[in-house]
């Protein structure tokens, strides 16, 4: 690891910890994540091999933040079974999260232009779709993991691939709390078969963030997540989403009716929210994918061709 | 779902895309060995009985691990792989055997299969200990890049079977059983292996298709090579020079059996046969002037010296070089 020089701690991925560091030959700004290796008696553990690899391949899209290379770090001397690894990842200076604040406080709020959040919205559609066709849910898809090439007007997707081997925890290593703003409702209520679907509710709401500057469903507990969800979209039935109240986590909650979608995203156009209602349907089964979301008519007036 | 299958490495769940060929198309490069690798194999004898005898190893891991050919296939890619980005030194005879053990163990667990480095070394004689063979691993997965989930011939041939309008589900089996069995042996061959996986699983069917449908092969041809993503004059190359291998294969299959009914050989075991099947596979085409029946008993007797001497030797003294 000599050929980087770790600039400052950027971030606690939800695995570990994530440096901004410099390659020290090219110069280049990379981030660099640790992650730790759990070596046993068959050698290096098959899902790391495997996750990571996955990973080293989903990163050929333009969509998804590059892995440049992958080192390891022995650090135990004596016939040791420890390991370090090192994911080298491209550097962004900025996510989601930043810009969307950016635009909320500071010297100029401002919204977002909206031909700006067509495009990153088309551009994570792309990244999930990218994702789902090799077989990958990202699992954690949020504001503070999309990183964003302003210059270029670039939307990645970050931290993804290591979501398989390891549930995705409530806290992460260093009990910091795992944001739970972005979590499908079959997933807050015990569904253990869940499937492409959880990213598109994440999905829909980073859109609907985008056009409010602040959170669709800001929930502190799981409890709260689900009534944040429920108020606005009404107390979902059987009928609406069948097997609903079998799932392992299903209470007897307040009857709430939906409201107007339109009212939590005045600024949308009526293309817009029709597609983050799609985006939104209880029903994991009927909530669009990320390749039909792509042929929206909101996305109708986007120059595709430059993607 | 993550299981790794040669045939579908890209883990496409809706079936082949137009953007997931030309993904495979275009990344294909990143999980062949180097250009000078060729060139090595071509002037340095070391290097070619290397490969061979590593092959060999790799291959008797069906007999004592159970492991499929297409295991076996992932392992040796990762073998030539690994060769081509690292500088073998001469005069440690246990390499080969650790380089294997590593390839094998690394090409399992991406298959999901389970393989016991203890049974392995066991049949095979030899026997290094977890963390040297750890090591050993780190160190492939490093010259590797992780790029672990490679893109090999096998696939492409959902993609260029779908060029080949064949209505009948038995006769496209019967097309890629042949075209599989093509690949398998074409991985020998150090004339072959500079091929993209693309050009040989293209050539692999045509030959297949050759044999098997010669009247649909003028189109299947025309297909195959008007496709935009290969090389024209690299898939006749490459068809021609399986079509060779093939054809010696047969002859030298003739042979033997002309002169294992007369010859006063002893039966060897199966393993032994498949060995030195292995080996002229091997070399047939650009080597077959030095393939003697000599040079094979040879070969096999130093292959049963290295089974003799227990390695002790640690993996550190095997640096990488930069």
């Amino acid at each position: 690891m000599e050929k980087y020089e770790k600039l400052e701690k950027v971030g606690e991925g939800t695995y570990g910890k994530v440096y901004k560091a410099k390659d020290k030959a090219s110069g280049q700004l990379v981030a660099l994540k640790k992650t730790r290796l759990e070596m046993d008696e068959e050698g290096v553990p098959p899902t790391a091999l495997r996750e990571v690899s996955l990973l080293q391949m989903l990163s050929q899209s333009l969509y998804i933040v590059r892995l440049l290379c992958v080192e390891h770090v022995d650090t135990n001397k004596n016939g040791g079974s420890k390991a370090n690894l090192y994911l080298v990842f491209e550097y962004l200076d900025t996510d989601l999260k930043k810009f969307i604040d950016s635009h909320r406080k500071g010297p100029n709020p401002r919204p977002l232009p909206p031909s700006l959040i067509q495009s990153f919205l088309f551009q994570l559609c792309k990244g999930v779709a990218h994702c789902h066709s090799h077989g990958v849910l990202h699992r954690d898809l949020k504001p503070q993991n999309l990183l964003l090439d302003k210059e270029k007007g670039i939307l990645k997707i970050a931290d993804l691939g290591l979501g398989r081997a390891f549930t995705v925890p409530l806290k992460s290593y260093t009990h910091e709390i795992v944001t739970l703003w972005y979590r499908a409702p079959e997933v807050l209520l015990g569904s253990t078969h869940y499937s492409t679907a959880v990213d598109m509710w994440s999905v829909g709401c980073i859109f609907a963030e985008m056009v409010r500057r602040q959170a669709l469903f800001p929930g502190d507990s799981e409890f709260q997540q689900l009534l944040h969800i429920f108020r606005l979209l009404g107390t979902p039935t059987e009928k609406q989403w069948p097997g609903v109240t079998s799932l392992r986590d299903w209470h007897v909650y307040p009857r709430w009716e939906p409201q107007n979608l339109e009212r939590a995203v005045p600024s949308l156009s009526p293309e817009g929210v029709d597609l983050l209602s799609k985006m939104l349907k209880y029903d994991p089964a009927e909530r669009i994918s990320a390749k039909a979301a792509m042929d929206h008519p909101y996305f109708d007036s986007l120059d595709k061709s430059q993607f | 779902m993550d299981k790794f299958d040669l045939e579908d490495p890209l883990t496409s769940l809706d079936g082949h895309q137009s953007d997931t060929i030309s993904a495979l198309f275009s990344s294909e490069s990143d999980h062949m060995p180097s250009y000078n690798y060729f060139q090595c194999l071509k002037t340095s004898d070391f290097y070619v009985s290397f490969r061979q005898e590593a092959i060999s190893l790799i291959l008797q891991a069906q007999y004592s691990s159970n492991l499929d050919p297409y295991t076996q296939y992932l392992a040796v890619n990762y073998m030539d792989r690994f060769i081509s980005w690292q500088e073998i030194p001469q005069g440690n005879p246990w390499i080969v055997r650790l380089l294997v053990i590593a390839c094998i163990s690394l090409a399992a667990k991406m298959k999901e299969i389970h393989f016991s480095f203890s049974d392995f070394q066991r049949d095979e004689g030899f026997m290094f200990d977890p963390p040297a063979i750890q090591r050993m691993e780190l160190l492939v997965l490093d010259a590797l890049n992780w790029r672990m989930r490679s893109i090999t011939p096998f696939s492409f041939i959902t993609f260029f079977v779908s060029l080949f309008q064949l209505k009948d589900p038995p006769l496209t089996q019967a097309l890629k059983d042949r075209a599989t069995n093509i690949i398998f042996q074409a991985r020998n061959e150090i004339n072959l292996l500079e091929f993209k996986p693309s050009i040989i699983g293209a050539s692999a069917l045509l030959l297949a298709c050759h044999e098997l449908f010669p009247l649909q092969f003028p189109s299947f041809e025309t297909s195959v090579l008007s496709c935009e993503y290969v090389n024209e004059e690299k898939v006749m190359e490459c068809f021609n020079e399986m079509q060779e291998m093939v054809n010696n294969e047969m002859s030298e299959s003739i042979v033997d059996m002309v002169s294992s009914s007369s010859s006063t050989r002893t039966p060897v075991s199966v393993l032994d046969c498949h060995c030195s099947k292995s080996e002229n596979e091997g070399t047939n085409s650009t080597m077959a002037t030095t393939v003697t029946p000599e040079n094979r008993e040879i070969k096999r007797r130093k292959l049963n010296g290295f089974c003799n001497h227990s390695s002790t030797m640690k993996i550190s003294q095997f640096q990488p070089c930069e």
